[in-house]
């Protein structure tokens, strides 16, 4: 085993230390035997020049969406070959209805709705969003069920729109199944 | 298991110091010393994995495609044994520490992380161990030492199994193309979200289209990645068939066509498409995508591509230093979550088929170590005599109403068992195929079966239940062939085959 590092060797010196009776080596070599220096084998942590999510997801047609009153119209996301919306309503306060993925029949791991909520004049007002995650260790998201290819969500118009929406756009952003 | 004291808490000081080496920078792995170092060498690893391909799955797919007294490619290999699957709860330590706690049945990503990493994680969890630490992947380990590396499935290339190999992430479903907090963090394991520069929380299509971690990429999932992705592949001088930019998907030709170190192609915006359905559709778009053997077959031409003279690898060495490649079945266990026992079947032949092309290889190479088995077994999947029912199909569970009997005190008896008539209502792929609450069999025709026994029907020779539409806690099979194969006889632990692999390919010792 080579050592090249003052930091390598103390450590391995300190794991033949506690490890006593077991045998434990620990190293990284090149392969065919070569000298080379033990390759740094850390994770790459993090990447230069990908820039850094600064919060939720968007969706670009929720700014140019213009729903007329009472009108509820579908924005593109990533992964619209997957999915259908169905059952979709809307009464002022709040927007509700199904999400059915079409591509597999298994445990839906993450889904997000995004709803934009916008004036008579088809502007813009603000957006809420349904969010669900399959925390696999937590109970009350145990598989009781079959895969769920529907997922039901109701996104409110939030309190400080209350009122005003008269039309909702909606997307879908984020979609993992099992 | 029992040990003294001052060993156990030895063994735990061990791991935690492997975990600080990780972090500054170095890896520790602990395996017993061998004495003869080359024994269990090869130039080349190909591991191909069957997801949610059960032991019963194996023998469904023989009788069904070979007959009861045939043989699947896999079968032929000539170690065989057994690995046993078990997941962790998440803060769980590994086996032998205080901490450790078990979860006897593992998804695809903890599954994923205990052969590509060597440690025990919680479910969700890709290339991190139990408490969040990240850890190195063996196709990492074997990039790094200078072997050409490849990754190639029928799912997404962001999915569990694949991305095991080639991503940090928290929770599997940070896929991409966007982070979000749900999906991406886990507040329980940290406590407060991570910096969205933290690779742990970093979308798995970002990180696979920047880490260089697999030459040759193969599959589905064209629809996570997008323009600065492919920026950042070109950049790094991967060939990238299709357009990720204009959302083109690359086609079997494009995968023909096929030249140089680096290649990622995506052939479906989402998994691949099933056997069966291209077959069924022979225009469709989806009959474009190239089958697993012919990936798989293409990965390693590929990969054993010896260059031309003078030609070096990216540090430098000659190019002929072997190539470590990963291939998935992984519409075996998509297919089996639906409890779709013909499609299943059809995926598992075109599994065994790549089998055999890595086989086929190995056999001229001469040098490669050839492991095929599977992360977990997916829905219980069994095979019942002809004409006879299942639990589900009964009309009263078996109670064990004879447990104060001692000299018989775990006989269930059931003093009325009946098929019930509401609960089966005929053969699913057949008779009982419009009634969506029927838990009855499907049936499948075997090539021993009497000329006109067709699929479906009561005649045909093999009948196939399911318990559940998910995974399940029992041991998979693995066969292997080459240098180091033997290790794999008996049973084992998934986590050994991180060290078999890492030993093979001289990258842990
Ligand atoms: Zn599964």
């Amino acid at each position: 085993m080579k050592l090249r590092t003052p930091q390598l060797a103390a450590l391995v010196i300190v794991v033949g230390l506690v490890a006593g009776l077991a045998t434990v080596t620990l190293a990284v070599t090149n392969p065919a035997g070569t000298d080379a220096v033990p390759a740094v084998v850390t994770p790459q942590m993090s990447f230069a020049g990908l820039a850094a999510a600064t919060g939720e997801p968007e969706l670009v047609g929720m700014a140019q969406a213009q729903p007329s009153r009472g009108e509820i119209v579908q924005v593109a996301g990533p992964f619209d070959d997957r999915f259908s919306l169905e059952d979709l309503a809307f009464d002022g306060a709040s927007v509700t209805g199904a999400v059915r993925v079409t591509s597999d029949v298994s445990e839906v791991i993450d889904l997000q709705v995004l709803a934009g909520f916008y004036d008579e004049q088809g502007n813009l007002l603000g957006t809420d969003r349904f969010v669900h995650h399959l925390g696999s260790t937590d109970p009350s998201h145990a598989h009781e069920t079959a895969p769920d290819e529907r997922m039901i969500f109701r996104i409110e118009v939030p309190a400080v729109l209350a009122g005003q929406a008269v039309g909702v756009a909606l997307g879908v952003p984020v979609l993992v199944n099992e | 298991m029992r040990r003294p004291f001052s060993a156990l808490a030895a063994t735990t000081l061990v791991v935690a110091l492997a975990a600080t080496a990780t972090l500054t920078g170095l890896v520790g792995t602990s395996l017993s010393a061998s004495a003869d170092d080359d024994k269990g060498r090869a130039k080349n690893v190909i591991y191909l994995l069957g997801d949610g391909m059960g032991r019963t799955h194996v023998t469904a797919a023989r009788e069904r495609f070979y007959g009861s007294d045939g043989k699947l490619a896999m079968e032929t290999l000539e170690a065989q044994g057994h690995v046993s699957t078990y997941a962790v709860e998440k803060l769980s330590g590994q086996p032998g520490q205080a901490d450790f706690r078990p979860n006897p049945v593992t998804d695809s990503a903890s599954a994923a992380t205990a052969w590509a990493s060597g440690v025990k994680t919680y479910n969700a969890a890709l290339g991190v161990d139990a408490k969040g630490v990240a850890v190195p992947t063996m196709m990492e380990l074997a990039k790094k030492a200078g072997y050409r590396t490849g990754n190639v499935s029928t799912a997404e290339v962001t999915d569990a199994t694949p991305a095991g190999q080639m991503s940090h992430a928290l929770a599997r479903g940070c896929q991409g193309p966007v982070y979000s907090d749900a999906s991406c963090q886990d507040l329980a394991l940290t406590g407060s979200a991570l910096p969205t520069t933290d690779v742990r929380v970093t979308p798995i299509a970002d990180q696979i289209a920047r880490n260089g971690t697999a030459d040759v990429i193969l599959g589905g999932g064209l629809g996570r990645f997008d323009a600065a992705d492919e920026a950042a592949l070109t950049a790094q001088g991967y060939s990238v068939l299709g357009s990720i930019a204009n959302q083109r998907t690359a086609t079997k030709t494009d995968l023909a066509a096929a030249t140089g170190q680096k290649v990622f192609g995506l052939f479906n915006r989402g998994n691949l498409t099933v056997e069966k359905s291209k077959r069924d559709n022979p225009s469709s778009a989806q009959a474009q995508e190239p089958s697993l053997p012919e990936m798989t077959s293409k990965a390693i031409e590929l990969l054993s591509h010896k260059g031309e003279k003078g030609e070096k690898n990216e540090k430098g060495e000659k190019s002929d230093k072997g190539f470590y490649l990963q291939i998935e079945g992984a519409l075996i266990d998509k297919r089996s979550h639906a409890n779709d026992a013909a499609q299943t079947l059809d995926e598992i032949k075109a599994f065994d088929d790549a089998v055999t092309i890595a086989q086929d290889f190995a056999q001229r190479d001469g040098n490669t170590l050839v492991i095929v088995t599977a992360d977990h077994e997916c829905a219980g999947f069994n095979i019942i005599e002809k004409g006879t029912f299942t639990n589900a199909e009964a009309s009263t569970p078996p109670a064990n109403v004879d447990s104060g009997n001692t000299a018989n005190n775990s006989a269930p008896t059931r003093p009325s068992n009946a098929r019930d008539a509401a609960r089966s209502t005929g053969i699913v792929n057949g008779s009982g195929a419009a009634d969506a609450k029927n838990f009855g069999p499907a049936t499948f025709r075997t090539p021993t079966d009497p000329a006109g026994v067709t699929d479906g029907s009561p005649e045909a020779g093999l009948w196939l239940s399911y318990l559940s539409s998910n995974h399940t806690g029992a041991d998979v099979p693995v066969y292997a062939s080459g240098p180091g194969s033997d290790q794999l006889e008996g049973t084992t632990d998934n986590t050994a085959l991180f060290t078999i692999v890492g030993h093979a390919l001289r990258v842990i010792r």
